[in-house]
């Protein structure tokens, strides 16, 4: 369904990704671990438009085309099929969190206003957050905004969602509420790229873990292949380090 | 010494007319400048080529020079710029459109600098959730990203306006008749200038706690998404009040109270 070839990006001289391919099948829910600085954002940014890609290639929602030659029409393409979960939330400050879910419905899709309402209650009601539709984000909680921040992406529907370390913001007790809603949608059915540090995640939900580290994928498999006999060094050495700080 | 009271009555009666006029100075101002200087900031934050170095320059330009200078400036410019294009009939211009432009051309410089700050607040990723949500550049830059801008740029937008409000009493030297000018006048008659001055004093002062309310409780009313609203029940000690307030736990400031605090 999402097929990346050969993605590259470099700031400054410094190449972050260095040729990066992977593909996603619908209903995938994909884990993608790394060190610290491995480019594991760069990449989630990259494909999802909100950086501009160096090379490569994208075929995704109809468009086969090399990211270069992405015209104004396929980003667009590309940001109606996606939906992002941000690290920090990122949640309209302004909108309360029924409205953060139903803006993009009514002004981007151009739902009407009470059918949006509807998707977006009905959204709110799949993170348990109905009785807190009216809050602004700055009267929620973290894992209560990071809630809503799902919500306003799957009330979207897209094709794929991708997270961006979606719980290495909140306090540690409220790490669960969020994971609980997220292990939900995989259930679900619904397709996830997840970028995490949360191991018991990456093993226990995700049907696929990608290994990254200065910006190669060094392996990828399932999980229990990626935990139990990885066979690069570098993935050894990263999973020791990470299991023993835990 | 003593100060004559019957002559400061009547100096506050026929100093009301002016009232209107310092007003009328200051509202042209602002609201021509409100979007100017929007305009004006956005060019900068873009940083649009050329038309980036003309907001820089003229912002410094005004930034640079006291009042008093570019009134005189354009008290002395314009009526014989218009001379040249329209005849004598420039000088029968009611002076107090040169006021306008005075004031206007002023408050933009300092309004930009203002919206300048105030988008810089604003964080970019609400720019990114918004073209992640299918919303385009534009429509997240006028929905959520300009309406947070603007609140937050409400506190500096007073300010701004309390200094326009005491500027504007520049404008007698270009023969408008404002608060000023008028208390000017008839204090001549008799050289009360004490008194008339005093009157001034107070008319400014009410103008300027009004203005200060006004935009306190705009504040108060746009910035209720950053409070949160954990309601407590207390009691309320308050001697003489009857009702029992909803006390919310304030755990943000609201913006001026940053402001303060950022200055002490
Ligand atoms: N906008 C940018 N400008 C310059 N360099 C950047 C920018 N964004 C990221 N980088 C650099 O790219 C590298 C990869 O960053 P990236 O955020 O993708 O890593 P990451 O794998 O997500 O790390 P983390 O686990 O800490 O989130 C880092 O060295 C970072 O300094
Ligand atoms: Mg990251």
């Amino acid at each position: 369904m999402l097929t990346i070839e050969g993605l590259k990006k470099s700031y400054a001289g410094h190449d972050i990704l260095k040729g990066i391919s992977f593909n996603v099948n619908k209903g995938d829910v994909i884990s993608i671990i790394g060190p610290s600085g491995s480019g594991k954002t760069t990449l989630l940014r990259t494909i999802t438009t909100l950086e501009e890609a160096d090379g490569g290639h994208i075929s995704f929602a109809g468009i086969d085309n090399d990211f270069q030659k992405l015209n104004g029409k396929d980003i667009n393409t590309i940001r109606r099929n996606v939906g992002f979960v941000f690290q920090n939330y990122n949640l309209f400050n302004n909108k309360t969190a029924l409205q953060n879910i139903t803006e993009g419905l009514i002004v981007a899709r151009k739902v009407k206003k009470s059918e949006a309402k509807k998707i977006a209650l009905e959204a709110l009601e799949r993170v348990g957050l109905t009785d807190r539709q009216n809050h602004y984000p700055s009267q929620l909680s973290g894992g209560q905004q990071q809630r809503v921040g799902i919500a306003r992406a799957i009330a979207l529907n897209p094709q794929v969602i991708f997270f961006d370390e979606p719980t290495s913001a909140l306090d540690p007790e409220l790490v669960g509420e969020v994971l609980k809603v997220m292990q939900d949608l995989a259930n679900s059915g619904t397709t996830m790229v997840v970028v995490t540090h949360q191991m018991n995640f990456a093993r226990d939900v995700s049907n696929r873990v990608i290994f990254m580290a200065d910006g190669y994928i060094v392996e990828q498999g399932s999980p229990k292949k990626i935990f139990e006999n990885p066979s690069e060094e570098r993935t050894k050495k990263f999973l020791t380090d990470i299991l023993s700080n835990v | 010494m003593s100060l004559d009271t019957n002559f400061m009555v009547k100096v506050a009666y026929t100093a009301l007319q002016g009232i209107p006029v310092t007003l009328n100075i200051v509202l042209v101002a602002l609201l021509i400048s409100l979007p100017i200087g929007v305009l004006f900031a956005l060019i900068r934050i873009y940083r649009i080529k050329v038309l980036e170095q003309f907001v820089k320059f003229y912002v410094s330009l005004v930034r640079g020079t006291p009042i008093i200078a570019q009134i005189l400036i354009v008290y002395s410019a314009f009526p014989s710029l218009l001379n040249v294009i329209i005849g004598k009939a420039a000088f029968d211009i009611n002076p107090i459109y040169y006021a306008y432009i005075v004031f206007t051309l002023n408050s933009i410089a300092t309004l930009t600098e203002v919206f300048r700050s105030a988008l810089q607040t604003v964080d970019k990723g609400q720019m990114e959730a918004g073209l992640m949500v299918g919303m385009q550049p534009r429509q997240t830059f006028w929905r959520i990203i300009l309406p947070q801008a603007l609140i937050s740029a409400v506190p500096n937008i007073a300010n701004a306006t309390l200094y326009l409000i005491k500027n504007s009493s520049l404008a007698f030297i270009m023969s408008v008749k404002d608060i000023t000018a008028i208390a000017k006048t008839e204090a001549a008659f008799n050289y009360n200038f004490l008194e008339a001055y005093l009157v001034v004093w107070v008319y400014y002062l009410i103008i300027c706690y009004s203005a200060e309310v006004i935009f306190y409780l705009l504040e108060r009313y746009f910035s209720r998404y950053r409070r949160p609203t954990k309601q407590t029940t207390g009691f309320n000690w308050l001697p003489f009040s009857l009702k029992q307030p909803k006390l919310t736990a304030k755990t943000d400031l609201t913006e001026s109270e940053r402001t303060n605090h950022a200055n002490n």
